[in-house]
């Protein structure tokens, strides 16, 4: 049975090791903040961090993840604990701060295509701390398979989302 | 006095039902007396029982409020933030006292319709809120023994005469109902409506409106503990691929034989001309759909014009003269008879376009052995979504309860109930005695969901000797903007509504084509405008019933016929030597329109001068720039846009720069969530004008995915500007999620025209019509 990583939890599946990563997290492992969108990657509702980069879970088979660890929106708030070496009681009942930025700017409208755009910044913040809104724009647009997208137009928000966020985990940085 | 009634307040009636010996809550209720049942409930009751019908809004001992509505949010925040301060506002508790918002699922919601035009909507509520304040006066008066013109309410506590009150203290270890009056249909596209007057709360005395109120339903969606329709599972439930007939009009020849050495656990399941494959397993099942889809054989049709020959199919081979015209509202004057001294005339085409939600629909359908059915779906209208389940089934609406969750944005395509695959789910779960999980494919929601209805308009202005217009002229020609038939149950012959048509009158399943953009220009003294209807393309000729089939998007059908409008006054003023916006401002006499439109002159950093630019060019690599305006009157909301563009004609490619947007929809409810709605709103609006339309060859959509039907990336995004600037002495509420997206079609395309000094008079502005549209 193959073995994956998920949320820094190792689980066994039972799924064939052709099965797209997005079938086996949301059927067998109860993982469903990464959604379906378009099964082509093409538009980034179903998006993971693969080792820390974004990756399309509807076309990622699971042998290709591993030894490989894997996250979701679910498991960004004990990622950013594991990263700034949180206690429990300091991580508990804290969110990652792209998420809580979010929150702050009131960023989603219908919210379905927020999971692969949550984690796409993510990515970017962990490597760019302090993004320009062009660096934003193109992680968004160009750094991946395909533009995440929005359909109800969310993208200005997007903007501000992800620019609170950098500042979040700045102060997250320093504290 | 009926036994129990303690006493009557504005046409509803306060009864204690008993008294408890902890907890005690007043429960909004519809009306049980016979005087104050409306008709249709009456006759309703025949089906529903009305004595189990939840509350509207119920008050509990320790003050917490929960209101109940039958709408479901899509991302507006609405019902979870302007509700609640509308509902506090008139109850006068604080926004922290509405603890819950119970949205859309039929079995626990009183009031059903369609999510639209929700400020509207929430007219209901507000009613129910002020009958309940005045209701709960009274019995503090009786309570505190104070005259009740002695009591205020203010933060959830009545005082007066030295002597106070709280709501929970009012109810507790009671059971109270109020009684109220409805009118309508609890299942019919519109739903209830609360009768009665009672007293508003006047806009100077508001401290909840106008402010900006949280949305809460984003924490539990942001951090993962949200359940989306697509989390939804059910024992032994089945995952369904359904493999659509290869056109809109074929029919199952032979279904493809299932490979069960590779896909043991899949089993193909076919009701009529609906052929699916299910497996408890999804990926076996959308595997296995692939293999039996290719092997399936479909009866050839070619019922369709090229999406390439739309618009000439629409003036040429359509018969307009079957269905009656319907004149405009605004119509006056010889406008016909009207020779100026110039005159521009216009042929313009609006091309269908998608929902396209991210996340293609998906349901799971419940038949239960005794006939009883669950549906899990999103849904903008459950209501009327169960009615359609029913009659399909033909069943009773009590057999059927519909379950809603939150999803993906639908923009309006199920505002009559259905997006499709729920019908499906049903069928299915009828078929295999099991809960059946319906998600569509990427395909299937591009080819088999409706779409925004195509149109076309034919426009003529005339100037007069002093450049203003003389007469104005529009005919707006296209299908109807809705059909509500499920598309599951046509395919698998069972019972669904009449199509759209001359004669249907189902809901908004009339054929006939209104003219939907209200007449702004008052200062015109000859206007004629007409809107014609016809069946929707194809479907008549396809055996199946199906052919493309629309349904109302985002400012349905005043984006189609505002569009070729402002673009025709735009280009009108150019025609005229005279600067766009201060040709507006020469035709509008609304003090609150010269006022939007003299606002956005100041925040879009306009340049007044006529189109087009001074360095307007037509060829060359070279980019060349341009800026247009536009405006619009919705719900009581005041628009006008302007974007500024660069083209680079050789190339054909429009980059939208800058858009600003000054609105003033009267009372503003809550200014950071309205401010969000018109952002998006916007930028789909300038997807829409830049990249969207659905194309099709003579049998089927082949814009299938998002290679084929692309919409705007955030590197697209212009820099946005929007200002909300409301008249602060109307006491109306407009609206927020609507208009935006249709403002900045025709100002982009206008924009156009004083960028290369020609006109483009189709959608969208993707290179190959923006070549045609400069060669000309």
């Amino acid at each position: 049975m193959p073995r994956i990583t998920v949320n820094d939890v190792e689980r066994e599946v039972s799924a064939s090791p052709d099965t797209p990563l997005l079938y086996v997290l949301r059927n067998e492992l109860d993982v469903m903040t990464p959604k379906f969108g378009c099964g082509l990657a093409q538009c980034g509702a179903c998006s993971v961090l693969l080792d820390g980069e974004e990756v399309r879970a509807c076309i990622t088979p699971i042998e290709a993840v591993a030894g490989k660890a894997v996250t979701t929106v679910d498991g960004l708030p004990a990622r950013w604990a594991k990263q700034r070496g949180l206690s429990p009681q300091q991580a508990a009942g804290k969110l990652h701060p792209v998420q809580q930025a979010w929150i702050e700017e009131q960023v989603s409208q219908c919210g379905i295509c927020q999971f692969g755009m949550m984690i796409k910044i993510t990515e970017l913040l962990e490597q760019n701390a302090k993004p320009s809104d062009a660096d934003i724009k193109a992680a968004l647009t160009t750094s991946g398979p395909s533009p995440h997208l929005c359909r109800c137009g969310s993208y200005a928000a997007i903007l501000e989302g992800a620019q609170r966020a950098a500042k979040l985990m700045a102060q997250g940085a320093e504290a | 006095m009926n036994a129990g009634e303690i006493l009557s307040v504005h046409e509803a009636r306060v009864s204690r039902r008993g008294f408890l010996g902890s907890g005690g809550a007043l429960a909004v209720v519809i009306g049980l007396h016979p005087s104050l049942a409306g008709q249709a409930l009456a006759a309703e009751a025949v089906q529903v029982d009305a004595t189990r019908l939840p509350s509207w809004i119920e008050i509990a001992a320790d003050n917490a409020v929960t209101i109940r509505t039958g709408k479901c949010d899509f991302g507006q925040s609405s019902i979870y933030t302007a509700y609640r301060q509308i509902v506090a506002e008139e109850l006068g508790v604080s926004i922290d006292a509405m603890k819950t918002v119970i949205s859309g699922d039929t079995d626990t919601t009183p009031e059903g319709g369609g999510t639209f035009g929700l400020l509207r909507s929430a007219q209901n509520l507000r009613k129910v809120a002020a009958i309940t304040r005045e209701a709960a006066l009274e019995l503090a008066s009786q309570t505190l023994g104070v005259a009740r013109s002695a009591l205020s309410v203010k933060d959830g506590v009545i005082s007066g005469g030295g002597k106070s009150v709280t709501y929970g203290q009012l109810v507790a270890g009671q059971d109270l109902q109020l009684a109220i009056k409805v009118s309508g249909d609890l299942n019919a596209p519109f739903g209830r409506r609360v009768e009665g007057n009672p007293p508003f709360k006047p806009r100077a005395e508001y401290t909840i409106i106008g402010k900006p109120v949280t949305n809460p339903s984003l924490e539990p969606k942001i951090s993962g503990k949200a359940k989306w329709i697509g989390d939804v599972k059910l024992p032994g439930m089945l995952h369904a691929r359904v493999i659509h007939p290869a056109t809109l009009g074929s029919t199952l020849v032979s279904a493809g034989k299932l490979d069960s050495a590779q896909f043991p656990g899949a089993r193909v399941v076919t009701v009529g001309n609906l052929l699916a494959v299910v497996s408890p397993n999804e990926w076996e099942a959308v595997q296995a759909a692939q293999q039996v889809g290719g092997e399936t054989q479909w009866s050839e049709w070619a019922g369709l014009p090229e999406s390439g020959q739309l618009f000439d199919h629409m003036r040429n081979a359509i018969d307009w003269a079957e269905y009656p015209v319907r004149p405009g509202r605004a119509n006056k004057g010889d406008a016909k008879g009207v020779k100026g001294a110039r005159t521009l005339t216009a042929a313009y085409g609006m091309p269908f376009q998608k929902h396209a939600p991210i996340s293609p629909m998906v349901s799971v359908g419940d038949v239960r052995p005794d006939g009883s059915v669950t549906l899990h779906t999103i849904s903008q209208n459950p209501q009327h979504l169960r009615r359609m389940i029913a009659r399909m089934l033909v069943t009773g609406e009590d057999k059927v309860v519909v379950k809603t969750y939150p999803g993906s944005g639908h923009y309006g395509r199920s505002n009559g109930g259905s997006a499709g695959s729920e019908d499906e789910a049903v069928i299915l779960s009828r078929e295999l005695k099991r809960p059946v999980r319906v998600q569509w494919m990427r395909a299937d929601d591009m080819q088999w969901s409706t779409q925004s209805s195509a149109s076309v308009a034919d426009i003529r202005i005339e100037l007069g000797e002093d450049g203003r217009i003389a007469a104005y002229e529009a005919i707006h020609r296209g299908p109807p903007m809705q059909d509500d038939r499920l598309v599951g149950a046509m395919l698998a012959g069972l019972p669904v509504i009449d199509a759209p048509s001359a004669e249907t009158t189902y809901g908004f399943q009339s054929g006939l084509v209104n003219i939907a953009d209200t007449w702004v220009y008052a200062k015109v003294d000859n206007v004629f405008e007409q809107g014609h209807g016809a069946g929707q393309i194809g479907q008549k000729a396809s055996p199946i019933g199906v052919g493309l089939r629309d349904h109302s998007m985002r400012t349905p059908i005043q984006f189609q016929q505002n569009c070729p409008r402002e673009l025709a006054i735009s280009e009108a003023a150019a025609l005229a030597g005279k600067d766009a916006l201060q040709f507006r401002l020469d035709h509008v006499t609304d003090p609150r329109f010269t006022a939007v439109l003299e606002r956005l002159r100041k925040e879009s950093g306009w340049d007044t001068r006529p189109s087009p630019a001074p360095a307007a060019r037509s060829t060359g690599k070279a980019v060349v720039r341009g800026r247009g305006v536009s405006i619009m009157l919705r719900d009581n909301g005041y628009w006008a846009c302007a974007a500024h563009i660069a083209v680079t004609p050789d190339s054909g490619e429009v980059k939208v720069e800058r858009v600003t947007i000054v609105a003033d929809v009267g009372v503003v409810i809550n200014p950071l969530q309205l401010r969000r709605q018109i952002q998006a709103g916007c930028l789909m609006g300038v997807s829409q004008a830049l990249f969207e339309e659905v194309t099709f060859d003579k049998g089927a959509i082949t814009s299938t995915d998002w290679a084929g039907y692309p919409i705007l990336t955030m590197q697209d995004m212009p820099e946005l500007r929007v200002v909300i600037a409301s008249d602060p002495t109307t006491d109306e509420y407009g609206q927020g999620s609507e208009s935006a997206n249709a403002l900045a079609a025709p100002a982009i395309a206008a924009a156009f025209h004083d960028a290369t000094g020609k006109p483009i008079r189709r959608l969208p502005l993707r290179p190959e019509h923006v070549a045609a549209a400069l060669s000309v």
